[in-house]
């Protein structure tokens, strides 16, 4: 009996134009993964795998330790989901929506779910058709919050957001992890929360698992080195290379496995070496699959 | 409550160095004195948005430079050393030193001008 | 039966409450206009099975394809319920809408057979017949709905099962066993009326479990 939240084993699921396939993924509790990768990398797909909303044609899923999507109801009565697409029923309030989800989980928290409100900026008689896309969004990032679930799963939860509306659920999700019993996993194309609150990030392109490592190891290891090289002078000899760019003299290039081995080989023309952000990683490890797989 | 503490994500330094930098900046200030709790991993975590990895970094390394002491199942808490404020102002004051040397010695200083240059400022307060 | 569930068909319900209240209101008003007189009676009927087929078209169409084109499904199967419990509350949640205004319209129509003397009440089987296949009708709309993934079959199966109640006039109301009887002064209650009876009830039950059976192993629901 294993303890993790997500586990997902070799999954395969193939559509007409698109397959995923052999993901491999797990999340422990008290964890924040962030899930990136390029538009139709296959992000929602797996994210819809992990909640029992489609079945794989290969693989094993197991989410708070119960088989998906066979256990889906049990699991689900543990787990919240949110994607930028969903909607509220059409024609009932917001309200209305509250006293569902509060008729149907006991770990629903009515002072919380009232605090919610406030710092979201909804009102409870608001219509579901009326909402803009960020209401909609954050209500129901609402009700799915209120009733505190052990495992978050939450699929571009800031899209449509302002930024103050968006620190706002960065806030409530980080509170979250204050208890170490839940867990987080999130896709989002905004690097700059992936990388400031996951504990792990997963990149993903094509279909395929890229990568999947704690966030501090993965920055540590990827730089960006800056050498000028006057005439007649040779490039050093480097292991791990990812990309490499030369103007005249000057040579740019892009190490995924920087160490302090790497550091002394670089040679007496090296003029800086910068950390990188998660964004220009993604992309770099995005390119530098694509050539791999020759697309 | 730890609003004092930012996290820049346009620093070009990692955020773990930051918070590890902004510890031992209230600690040298004495703001933070020896044997004084140190929030929980999770509760700093919560408090200033960043992921609990980046926290547990923060307080591994603290711990091994002897800046504060975990006690396993009790917390963390700054470390009971004689001196270690004084010790914390004297590594920060090596550090300008350093930077200082280093941007003379680009603009091409000698030593006696920087050291000139010193004693103005600190007239100068 | 899982909470969602009934908490689910008590949303259908209340969602459809006005819808059902017309239906009503209009199944027993369209029965009084049939009281008053032969053209009456014409206009009547006519309305009277219009409401019972359109309430069943709405409904379906309304109560099904709705709730997928705005996006509405993943919101509710993200609640603690499987596909079969989604599938389970979505047909009884309509067919209780829907046998609300038929139960009460086919009600009104009955009194109105044997209360009124100008209309004679050897009708009253016919009636049955009729009424009964109404709530088969639905039953085969509210099924293809289910299995139907796009909007052009649906519109295929309204405009086939509307046909269908025009069908039905010109095969059971000549019918030997059904015709001699139908303007008879008493109502006959013989086997040709217990087979129809029995072949449209058996249309419903199959109609209404099919999707439980079928749709409700569906792994791949969005």
């Amino acid at each position: 009996m294993t303890d993790k939240h997500i586990e997902m084993h070799g999954v395969r699921k193939s559509y007409r134009f698109f397959t995923l396939d052999d993901l491999s993924l797990s999340l422990s509790p008290g964890e924040v993964m962030g899930f990136v990768g390029p538009n139709g990398a296959g992000k929602s797909t797996t994210l819809r795998l992990a909640m029992g909303l489609i079945s794989p044609d290969a693989g094993e899923i197991r989410v708070l330790g119960q088989p998906m999507p066979a256990a889906q109801a049990a699991a689900k009565r543990d787990v919240g989901y949110v994607s930028a697409e969903m909607h509220l029923l059409p024609n009932a309030t917001l309200g209305w929506h509250m006293d569902l989800v509060k008729s149907i989980y006991a770990s629903w928290d009515a002072d919380y779910a009232a605090r919610l409100v406030k710092r979201f900026n909804l009102r409870p008689e608001q219509n579901a058709r009326s909402l803009s896309l960020g209401e909609r969004i954050k209500a129901v990032l609402l009700l799915t919050l209120a009733r505190r679930p052990r495992l978050l799963i939450l699929d571009e939860p800031t899209t449509g957001l302002d930024p103050v509306a968006r620190h706002e659920v960065i806030n409530e999700f980080m509170d979250v992890l204050q208890d170490d019993s839940r867990s987080i996993l999130f896709s989002s194309h905004n690097t700059v929360d992936v990388e400031r609150i996951s504990d792990r990030i997963t990149f993903i392109d094509r279909g395929r698992l890229v990568e999947s490592s704690n966030k501090e190891d993965f920055l540590d290891r990827w730089r960006r080195v800056q050498l000028q090289l006057p005439a007649g002078a040779a490039l050093p000899a480097l292991p791990n290379i990812v990309s490499r760019n030369q103007d005249g003299q000057f040579v740019t290039l892009v190490t995924d496995r920087f160490s302090d081995g790497f550091a002394a080989l670089l040679g007496p023309h090296v003029r800086e070496v910068q950390r990188m952000t998660l964004e220009e990683i993604f992309v770099a490890n995005v390119m530098r699959h694509r050539e791999v797989r020759g697309s | 409550m730890y609003s004092g503490i930012n996290i820049s994500q346009t620093d070009a330094r990692p955020m773990y160095l930051q918070i590890m930098e902004q510890i031992r900046a209230r600690i040298a200030a004495g703001d933070w004195p020896a044997g004084k709790e140190l929030p929980s991993i999770r509760a700093l975590a919560a408090a200033l948005n960043v992921s609990v990895i980046t926290i547990k970094r923060a307080y591994l390394d603290l711990e091994n430079e002897g800046v504060i002491v975990t006690r396993h199942g009790k917390g963390s808490f700054v470390a009971d050393v004689n001196g270690l404020a004084g010790e914390l102002r004297e590594a920060q004051l090596e550090q300008h030193l350093a930077e200082v040397a280093g941007i003379g010695r680009e603009l091409g200083l000698s030593s006696e001008d920087l050291a000139a240059r010193l004693r103005r400022a600190m007239e100068k307060k | 039966m899982n909470i969602v569930t009934r908490k689910l068909i008590a949303k259908e319900l209340h969602v459809n409450r006005l819808l059902v209240g017309i239906g009503v209101a209009a199944g027993v008003g369209s029965t009084l206009v049939a009281a008053l007189g032969s053209t009456g009676f014409n206009i009547g009927s006519l309305t009277w099975l219009s409401t019972i087929i359109g309430m069943g078209v709405i409904l379906s169409l309304y109560g099904i394809m709705n709730e997928r084109k705005e996006h509405a499904l993943e919101f509710i199967m993200s609640l603690p319920l499987s596909i079969a419990d989604y599938v389970r509350a979505k047909i009884i949640g309509l067919a209780l809408c829907f046998f609300i205004t038929w139960s009460v319209s086919v009600a009104a129509a009955l009194v109105m057979v044997f209360a009124k003397d100008s209309v004679p009440d050897g009708i009253a089987p016919y009636l049955v017949l009729i009424s009964v296949f109404m709530l088969a009708n639905f039953g085969v709309v509210l099924c293809g709905t289910m299995f139907a993934r796009n909007e052009g079959t649906t519109t295929l199966i309204i405009i086939v099962t509307n046909m269908g109640v025009t069908l039905f006039m010109f095969i059971v109301a000549p019918m030997p066993g059904i015709r001699e009887h139908m303007w008879a002064a008493a109502p006959v209650w013989n086997s040709a009326f217990w087979t129809v009876l029995a072949c449209e009830l058996a249309v419903l039950v199959i109609t209404l479990t099919l999707p439980l059976v079928t749709v409700a192993r569906r792994r791949d629901f969005m």
